[in-house]
């Protein structure tokens, strides 16, 4: 029989199937990531000048902005309804001078200069105060949502509101913290380190998980294991070890699912009133290998139907040979 | 200028890209029918699926012999189980039960490329008429709390069978979107004594152009802070949190406005994949004040991306009052 599995965060309810559950060699991606080197706008020397480069890694603004900086930032209403103009702004990370597609294959010094910088910008954004939140993301592969370029990048968008799904986490730590006085996260970690079978790598700093109640096959979660809201703050001086467990859990998947397309998202805590959420929130980077198509059900429900257990997509992960 | 909107009932902020997508920037699925040789949904081969729980067929016609116009089989492969009971279980700090439901499809029509467009009046309405029975059939075991009935179309939708069909899930909790739709709901009406739905069909009727079109007792329109690019919602014009009280007449509008919209959507988009699902009240809720039962129709043209599943925050190519025009001006 399945299983159904509560979100202890956003407390949002999953199926995973148990008995009829897909192998995990089932969903190794059939198709690798082509890539056509010719046509690369990051190789060569683009005309937008760079807002940041150092270490091999250059931040541009996307030419092609959804969010614009330029206007003071409004709010109206329209009876019923609230907008604002698209205020915040987008920028591209190119992570590497060279041609390489998959952060996996970048040495872990040019992943850490990859993170290094996303909290130098965010130390940048967050002065604005008009921003409430900065998110730093990957989309890599065509499933998930990037264009076919083959130039390893991530983007940093930084807006004026509070996303939905952020604010679910804020709120649904805030309850836990409210009652039982400790980190929601920090106990996760607790338990995860206890029972093992989920645990997918670990390092001294950090822990990678396969969520309780995952909502796709092969989600992972990387938490620091000690406390911080803040992911620009609370990496100083672990750095290394967030590179050198990045670099591990992507050499996973590419070598054990066939370089899958992925995302990644860091999660961090809002940029206003940072000491309301340093007790209780604690920040942490979600990956999501895109293998299955998000049907019907899950966008009318927001309920997920995760084929596979957790269990066996961590045991899968952890015995793949990433020195091979 | 691109914008952020924000949905009156759930408080979820989107962003609308300026550089508005039309009908034809989209890719495209080919949808075509290929007529499969080995269809378990066609007449004839009523012994390969489950039992069936339901159909409407001819007086004197048997179960799970050809005859029927609609069918509803539980699903040979059921993400959830419906026997046994429900055991709730903690596991540390986790919260987990048994997966208890049920998972029926709702064969649509004999006929295996004929699909909802190409339904008649008659045959729309017995699918109508055979959603709010198995509604009202599952809606009496007590051991659910929500029935879901929903439609994947396209294999970008989701779907594995093209033989034109629904599904229906019922659940033992109320799923996280609904919920959050009740929350929020429930608020604005606590606050303005009024349903924010039925605020949102004056506010539509006022700015008319987000209208796709309407019948005696249905509206569909593009929602103001829309998810998805063409996303259109069917609405009652009344007040109505539960679907299952819908009278014979209202099935018949709903069949009627239902078949339009998606008869557009095929037009303006070039038969596109999609799902569509139905929002109700939770099972026993009854009539409640605050809610407002409705239909969402999502056209299935994009792929989210990382930043959408992060946060939650859509991006979406159309503007709504775009979409809801070529909808409109489709002949359908």
């Amino acid at each position: 029989m399945s299983q159904l599995r509560k979100d202890p965060i956003v407390g949002r309810w999953t199926i995973v199937a148990t008995e009829r559950a897909r192998r995990p060699a089932a969903f190794v991606d059939p198709k690798s990531t082509v890539t056509d080197q010719k046509e690369c706008p990051y190789c060569q020397d683009t005309n937008s000048p760079s807002v940041y480069e150092a270490h091999g890694v250059k931040v541009i603004n996307s030419n092609d902005p959804i969010l614009d900086e330029s206007k003071p930032f409004e709010r109206r209403g329209h009876g019923l309804y609230d907008v604002a103009h698209s205020y915040g702004s987008h920028e591209i990370v190119v992570e590497t001078p060279e041609h390489i597609p998959n952060m996996a294959d970048l040495s872990s010094e040019q992943i850490k200069a990859v993170f290094q910088t996303y909290a130098l910008r965010m130390q940048t954004h967050r002065k604005n105060p008009f921003i409430e939140y900065i998110l730093a993301y990957k989309n890599y592969g065509v499933a998930a949502g990037s264009r076919n370029i083959g130039h390893s990048r991530s983007q940093i968008m930084a807006v004026p509101v509070l996303p939905m799904r952020v604010q679910d986490k804020i709120s649904g730590a805030e309850k836990y913290f409210d009652y039982h006085e400790r980190c929601l996260f920090c106990d996760i970690i607790t338990q995860e380190l206890k029972s093992k079978d989920r645990v997918v790598a670990q390092n001294e700093h950090f822990l990678v998980i396969t969520p309780f109640a995952s909502r796709f096959p092969f989600e992972t979660w990387i938490l620091p294991k000690h406390h911080h809201c803040d992911f620009a703050e609370g990496i100083k001086g672990y750095e290394d070890s967030l590179a050198a467990i990045m670099k591990d859990i992507l050499l996973r998947f590419k070598i054990g699912l066939n370089d899958p397309a992925y995302n990644y998202m860091i999660q961090t805590s809002p940029v206003k009133n940072p000491s309301s959420f340093k007790d209780y929130y604690h920040w942490h980077i979600e990956v999501m290998p895109r293998l299955t198509r998000v049907a019907g059900f899950e966008r009318g429900t927001g309920f997920y139907i995760c084929p596979i257990p957790p269990e066996m997509t961590a045991a899968f992960l952890r015995e793949v040979d990433i020195h091979a | 200028m691109p914008e952020l909107r924000r949905d009156p009932v759930v408080g979820r902020w989107m962003i609308l890209d300026d550089h508005s997508k039309g009908p034809l920037d989209f890719s495209k699925d080919d949808n075509t029918p290929t007529h499969q040789a080995i269809c378990p949904f066609c007449p004839g081969r009523e012994h390969q699926t489950p039992q069936e729980v339901d159909a409407v067929r001819p007086v004197n016609s048997l179960a799970n012999t050809p005859g029927w116009l609609v069918r509803t089989v539980p699903n040979k492969f059921p993400v959830l189980s419906s026997d046994g009971s429900l055991q709730k279980e903690g596991y540390g700090i986790y919260d987990q039960m048994t997966g208890i439901g049920a998972h029926e499809v709702l064969i649509e029509g004999p006929e295996h490329d004929k699909n909802l467009t190409e339904f008649t009046s008659e045959e729309m309405q017995a699918v109508i008429s055979q959603y709010q029975n198995r509604f009202r059939h599952l809606s009496k075991d007590r051991r659910f709390k929500y029935v879901m009935i929903f439609k994947n179309y396209g294999s970008s939708a989701g779907a594995t069978v093209e033989h034109t069909h629904s599904q229906i899930i019922a659940l033992p909790m109320v799923p996280k979107t609904v919920l959050e739709e009740l929350k929020g709901a429930e608020h604005y009406h606590q606050y303005r004594g009024r349903c924010v739905f039925c605020d949102m069909i004056s506010q539509e009727y006022q700015d008319k152009e987000r209208i796709v079109v309407e019948n005696t007792s249905f509206l569909a329109f593009c929602p103001y802070a829309p998810r998805y690019a063409f996303e259109t919602w069917i609405i009652p014009k009344g007040h109505s949190a539960d679907f299952s009280n819908a009278d014979e007449s209202t099935q018949a509008h709903l069949a009627q406005i239902l078949q339009d919209v998606l008869k557009r959507v095929k037009k303006v988009l070039g038969n596109p994949s999609y799902n569509y699902y139905l929002h109700t009240a939770p099972i026993g809720y009854g009539n409640m004040a605050c809610y407002h039962w409705h239909i969402e129709i999502i056209p299935k043209l994009t792929r989210s991306v990382g930043f959408e599943w992060g946060t939650g925050l859509h991006i979406v190519p159309t503007f709504p009052q775009d979409a809801a025009r070529y909808l409109r001006e489709a002949s359908s």
